[in-house]
């Protein structure tokens, strides 16, 4: 099988940071429920994980490993205070909903793994680009979700009444969260799998 | 090999032929909507059923016909007032989700009508849980005015009983479609037993836990008529011909089926008596899933060791 | 008889399956059944200890949620730290089997949301507000993820067999698998 080079606008599509790599799926399960939620995480995530990964690549690489995880996270936290207080005043009302996710966002993967196993081995430009593709691959399934889960759950986009003819409550609830990530992971897998195999052929002709 | 393949084949009609009678009783008591309710979900699971299977690149074969058994069975736990979109909902969601993502019938996991019945109970609770009266015929389109409770609600509530005992036979009280008519259910029972269609093991588990678990915590009334109600009401005589004995899921040694089916009544009946949660015997099923899972583990792994003992012998 | 009443009620507040905190954890350790319990019982260690830290932490800061994140983490990372020397000095051998797991095991949404629930109850009942609270209920939300990767482990050679197809092998039909668990506990509770 051929070995597929990797770019830095992977963490969008090709290796998406929620679909391929599983990362950050708490939030996603349990409040992308409606877009008003996703806004505030998206808001959020992104901010709290370009600054943190930026500031952490200073941390030096001569200190051990475990201490370097525990700055990263330390940095990370340090970023959600003023986070969380910006977030407070444009979004009050979707960071009560959001409860304990909202700061978990802090310690996510991205940051305290990710960092290490992909993003500090790249130079600093591609670092960047890639740090900003994988953020936005997670805003683009947090919105997706978010947007389908909220009119079949409640028949509203952003909270405005629409004339859906079904409601499934239960994909507004966590379990819902589950199974609908389940299968968008299933069909995101299927057509990367599909564009893979049309790119072979189109490469062998 | 050969006769397995034969059994097999036999099961599909076997189930269809008690379904259809069910659903034959639930016309009678019900009118048109439940026998629509039956073509929809029937409908509806064959064509998810089909469009599944060619997605993942499969042939659609006679065994994939078992999806329209799901679908009837799902519509029986209905109430015979339930909206079509739902029940179709319910059908798409227990084939494709329940089943097809797990690799189709080759590698069940769940059993699909169960599920299909816990995600509609989530997503619709007021309308699962709300039923017409026995012969209040609910025409093409529901009348979704004058539903009240189950008999199995208000027996959980209160632990009385307001049916005659042979009207709780003939299926002449208020409950899901299908997990009613206890009489046809113990007809269909012995006949699926007899041909082989379901586990007997876990059929008699199940029965048996039920009855010894209600005899032993009767309150009202003698042991003998809490025994039976408990076995009439809450679809476990019901779950325990389709959804436990359900020989893609149940454990294929007898006496490891006994315990499988034993364990979930007892636990539903458990549910049953302090929590007065109706139909408990179907969610439980599915959260009995893991332990059926292993159970066939293990059988696999005894099967693969008696298999070396034997070939080592004849090596000898 | 009540243990069937107690386990519902484990499984409803289960930190994986109604707040689907520590998935990504779970899914990665879901390897190999060791490898699914060894992190399960790590992850046990630190929201059992965690717990401990964060009643300390609670009753310095009055539970003030802005800064308890930073409270918290440098908590856990005392531990992880504290953890992993401990091991490396008790038996070098343990240490290179082991460390991998702790290094999974101690920030991720697993730990760090039992801490937030925690604290965030107790904030909601003044009753909770004592140490054996909090360490308990942390051991209670270890026992929750040790239950998860076991239902998890039931059903893994399963999910990533030849038949599922290829593209919901594995991660995806893990997800619609707790999904279901889920929602039947959600059925119950």
């Amino acid at each position: 099988m051929k070995e597929r080079k990797t770019s830095v606008f992977d963490g969008l599509l090709a290796d998406n940071t929620v679909l391929s790599s599983l990362m950050v799926i708490s939030p996603v399960i349990v409040c992308g429920d409606t877009l008003r939620n996703a806004a505030a995480l998206i808001a959020a995530f992104s901010v709290i994980t370009f600054f943190s990964v930026m500031i952490s690549s200073f941390v030096p690489r001569k200190i051990p490993y475990a201490a370097r995880i525990v700055s990263y996270a330390v940095i990370s936290s340090l970023i959600y205070i003023p986070v969380r207080i910006a977030a407070g005043e444009f979004w009050p009302e979707a960071v009560e909903r959001i409860g304990i996710y909202f700061p978990l966002l802090a310690v996510n993967s991205l940051i305290v793994f990710q960092t290490e196993a992909r993003f500090f081995r790249m130079k600093r430009t591609n670092m960047v680009l890639s740090l900003v593709f994988y953020i936005l691959g997670f805003d683009a399934v947090m919105l997706v979700t978010a947007f389908v889960r909220e009119l079949l759950a409640y028949g509203t986009i952003n909270s405005m009444m629409t004339d859906t003819p079904m409601l499934i409550s239960g994909l507004g609830k966590p379990f819902g969260g589950f199974i609908f990530l389940g299968m968008l992971c299933g069909i995101y897998r299927k057509i990367r799998s599909a564009a893979g195999h049309r790119k072979e052929e189109e490469q062998e002709e | 090999m050969l006769k397995k393949a034969e059994r097999e084949r036999h099961t599909f009609p076997d189930m269809m032929l008690t379904l259809l009678v069910l659903v034959l009783m639930a016309f009678f008591y019900h009118g048109i909507h439940a026998l629509m309710l039956a073509a929809v979900c029937a409908a509806f699971s064959l064509a998810a059923e089909m469009i599944s299977v060619k997605f993942l690149g499969r042939e659609f074969r006679y065994g994939d016909l078992m999806c329209i058994t799901d679908g009837i069975i799902l519509s029986l736990m209905m109430p015979a007032s339930m909206a079509y979109r739902a029940a179709a909902a319910g059908s798409v969601f227990a084939v494709v989700c329940a089943k097809n993502v797990f690799g189709g019938r080759k590698n069940m996991i769940f059993s699909p009508a169960a599920a299909g019945y816990i995600f509609m109970l989530t997503s619709w609770k007021k309308d699962m849980l709300s039923f017409p009266e026995t012969y209040a015929h609910t025409g093409f389109f529901a009348d979704t005015e004058g539903l009240a409770s189950s008999a199995s609600h208000i027996y959980n509530t209160t632990g009385r009983m307001e049916h005659t005992g042979y009207e709780i036979l003939m299926g002449s009280f208020s409950g899901p479609m299908g997990g009613v008519s206890i009489l046809l259910l113990m007809i269909a029972a012995a006949v699926l037993i007899l041909r082989k269609d379901i586990s007997a093991g876990a059929f008699a588990g199940t029965i048996a836990s039920t009855v010894l678990f209600a005899a032993i915590a009767a309150e009202h009334g003698t042991k003998m008529r809490t025994a039976a109600l408990a076995v009439a009401m809450n679809m476990v005589l019901f779950a325990a011909v389709y959804i436990v004995s359900d020989k893609r899921l149940a454990p294929r040694k007898a006496h490891f089926a006994f315990f499988y089916g034993f364990f979930t009544a007892a636990a539903a009946y458990i549910l049953v008596l302090t929590m007065a949660k109706e139909n408990a015997i179907v969610i439980v099923s599915v959260l009995m899933a893991p332990a059926a899972l292993g159970f066939r583990t293990l059988e696999d792994k005894i099967d693969i060791l008696s298999a070396e003992e034997v070939s080592a012998k004849e090596a000898e | 008889m009540f243990i069937v009443n107690e386990i519902i009620v484990l499984l409803a507040s289960n930190l994986i399956l109604m707040q689907a905190l520590g998935t990504s954890t779970l899914f990665i350790a879901a390897g190999s059944r060791k490898q699914l319990l060894t992190t399960a019982g790590i992850i046990t260690i630190f929201t059992t200890t965690g717990s401990a830290a964060a009643f300390v932490c609670d009753k310095i800061t009055g539970g003030e949620k802005v800064i308890s994140l930073l409270m918290y983490t440098v908590s856990v990372g005392v531990l992880y730290m504290l953890l992993l020397s401990a091991l490396y000095f008790f038996s070098r051998e343990l240490f290179v089997k082991i460390r991998r797991y702790i290094h999974i095991s101690a920030f991720n949404c697993a730990v760090m949301g039992t801490l937030f629930t925690i604290s965030g109850k107790a904030a909601q009942d003044s009753a909770l507000m004592h140490f054996g609270s909090y360490v308990g209920a942390g051991l209670q939300a270890g026992a929750g993820f040790v239950i998860a990767a076991l239902i998890l482990s039931a059903a893994y050679g399963r999910l990533c067999s030849a038949e599922v197809p290829a593209s919901f092998r594995g991660f995806p039909a893990m997800l619609i698998y707790l999904g279901i668990i889920s929602m039947a506990v959600y059925a119950l509770s």
